[in-house]
């Protein structure tokens, strides 16, 4: 297969306010790999390969790659990083850039759901507020719902709520 | 000392108990908790930020509008939420073009962030703004005997060029708050090892992998107990070991506390009075070490 490149790639990523810039830093050490707990646990999340692609212009085949979701976000590579790069919050507008592909992991589309509908992310539920009363809190604070869903939609957020299922 | 208390998600959602803890010792400490109405969740710094770092700044910039209007510097209980509140709070300061971008949106529910406050962290808060001393002072029950894992959290540390507080990679925070109490903090290999919330839903084999490598070596150290701040990392810890025991055959069953919690405990507070029954995984074993020693 050849490998498509885009020379673009990299500036696009270069642009990229206060984060981008330090992409150029990057000599491929891999002192980020070599912290990263993903990369420990998984053998396949390595940031300093992410990087590289990057480098090398590997847009569409990173950005549609499920892989790059492995981030903890420990920041670890950001802290470690010989040269100042911002590894961990590149890897952020990476995935950020991914979502344009439709790469986009299950789990965070269901978090917008629930964010939309509650507010919250891990909502209120009735069982826990029983539990608060029992210890003597009051039941848990509800969130702005509408505020809240009003600011979804327009960041666009909105279109990241999960996929319609065809019903067959 | 008053502030804003964001409670965040998890905390009063699923884990009521750990609320319970830091409202009975915090104020001990003349620190005043604010309950004010209109927060939401902060929201998620892993999920919602790589979705959208637009909307995750401005669902943010919301709720520091809220504390603002009262006029109070903002608490957080969540290293999650502080690493939202606190990095957005940071960038709206540093970066005029994205607060003028986030009021336009603002200004259609009728807010605008002005960053006339400061988010502060629960460790922070203890460490450095009410200190050794002082938690020292208020300790009638020293819990000696205790052999404890610090779990630090991330988000608590870093980023450090935004969070700016104690060392990322040697930190002494935590550790000292712990010997404060009466129990010691103890070194173990993988006490810096992320507890993998940020891929649980993504890659569980991994995530559960790095609780397993942790619980390991506290196993092997010999320690009685593993003590965080953040409700996430807790979470992990303690689920986290019942998935592992169920995935690998593993056994562990070391007590997850969050740290007001064994702080409650050394400042005389009644076990009965504090949510240990909410716990998942049993924390008896390391009240029945604490009770020897007395």
């Amino acid at each position: 297969m050849v490998r498509q490149i885009s020379s673009e790639f990299r500036n696009e990523i270069m642009e990229i306010k206060h984060v981008g810039v330090t992409l150029s830093y990057c000599y491929q050490c891999g002192t980020c790999s070599g912290g990263c707990p993903s990369f420990r646990f998984t053998g396949t999340f390595n940031p300093r390969r992410i990087i590289e692609d990057v480098l090398l212009g590997f847009k569409e085949e990173l950005l549609r790659d499920p892989i790059i979701w492995c981030c903890c976000v420990c920041h670890e590579c950001l802290e470690h990083c010989p040269q100042g790069v911002l590894v961990s919050e590149l890897l952020m507008k990476i995935r950020e850039l991914a979502t344009k592909y439709d790469n986009i992991p299950d789990n965070f589309r269901a978090e917008v759901e629930t964010l939309v509908n509650t507010g919250q992310i891990n909502p209120k539920n009735p069982a826990v507020d029983r539990r608060r009363v029992s210890l003597g809190l009051k039941e848990a604070p509800a969130a702005p719902v509408e505020e809240i869903k009003k600011l979804i939609e327009i960041t666009g957020l909105i279109n990241f709520l999960p996929e319609k299922k065809e019903v067959e | 000392m008053e502030f804003a208390l964001f409670l965040g998600c998890n905390i009063p959602n699923r884990l009521p108990h750990i609320e319970l803890a830091v409202r009975k010792v915090l104020p001990e400490f003349g620190v005043e908790l604010k309950d004010l109405d209109g927060f939401g969740c902060c929201p998620d710094p892993i999920g919602i930020q790589a979705l959208s770092h637009e909307a995750w700044a401005t669902l943010a910039a919301r709720n520091i509008t809220v504390a603002e209007q009262a006029g109070l510097d903002i608490l957080t209980l969540c290293m999650g939420c502080f690493e939202t509140l606190k990095t957005i709070n940071y960038e709206i300061k540093h970066d005029p073009e994205l607060k003028e971008k986030i009021n336009s949106h603002l200004s259609k529910i009728g807010r605008e962030i002005k960053g006339t406050i400061k988010v502060v962290g629960i460790l922070e808060l203890l460490y450095r703004d009410i200190g050794i001393e002082q938690i020292k002072s208020k300790v009638i029950r020293p819990l000696n005997g205790l052999k404890v894992a610090a779990h630090y959290g991330c988000h608590a540390l870093k980023p450090h060029y935004i969070i700016q507080f104690d060392d990322p990679s040697m930190p002494k925070s935590l550790d000292e708050l712990i010997d404060a109490t009466g129990a010691k903090s103890m070194p173990y290999l993988n006490k810096h090892l992320c507890c993998g919330t940020g891929i649980s839903g993504i890659n569980e084999k991994a995530q559960l992998s790095m609780i397993r490598a942790k619980f390991s070596e506290i196993v092997r150290t010999n320690l009685d107990c593993i003590v965080t701040l953040c409700p996430l990392c807790y979470i992990q810890l303690e689920m986290g070991q019942m998935l592992v025991n169920r995935e690998f055959g593993d056994n562990f069953k070391i007590p997850v506390f969050h740290y007001a919690e064994l702080l409650a405990l050394a400042m005389g507070i009644d076990e009965k009075e504090l949510g240990f029954k909410l716990h998942r995984v049993k924390v008896q074993p390391a009240l029945e070490i604490i009770s020897k020693k007395e």
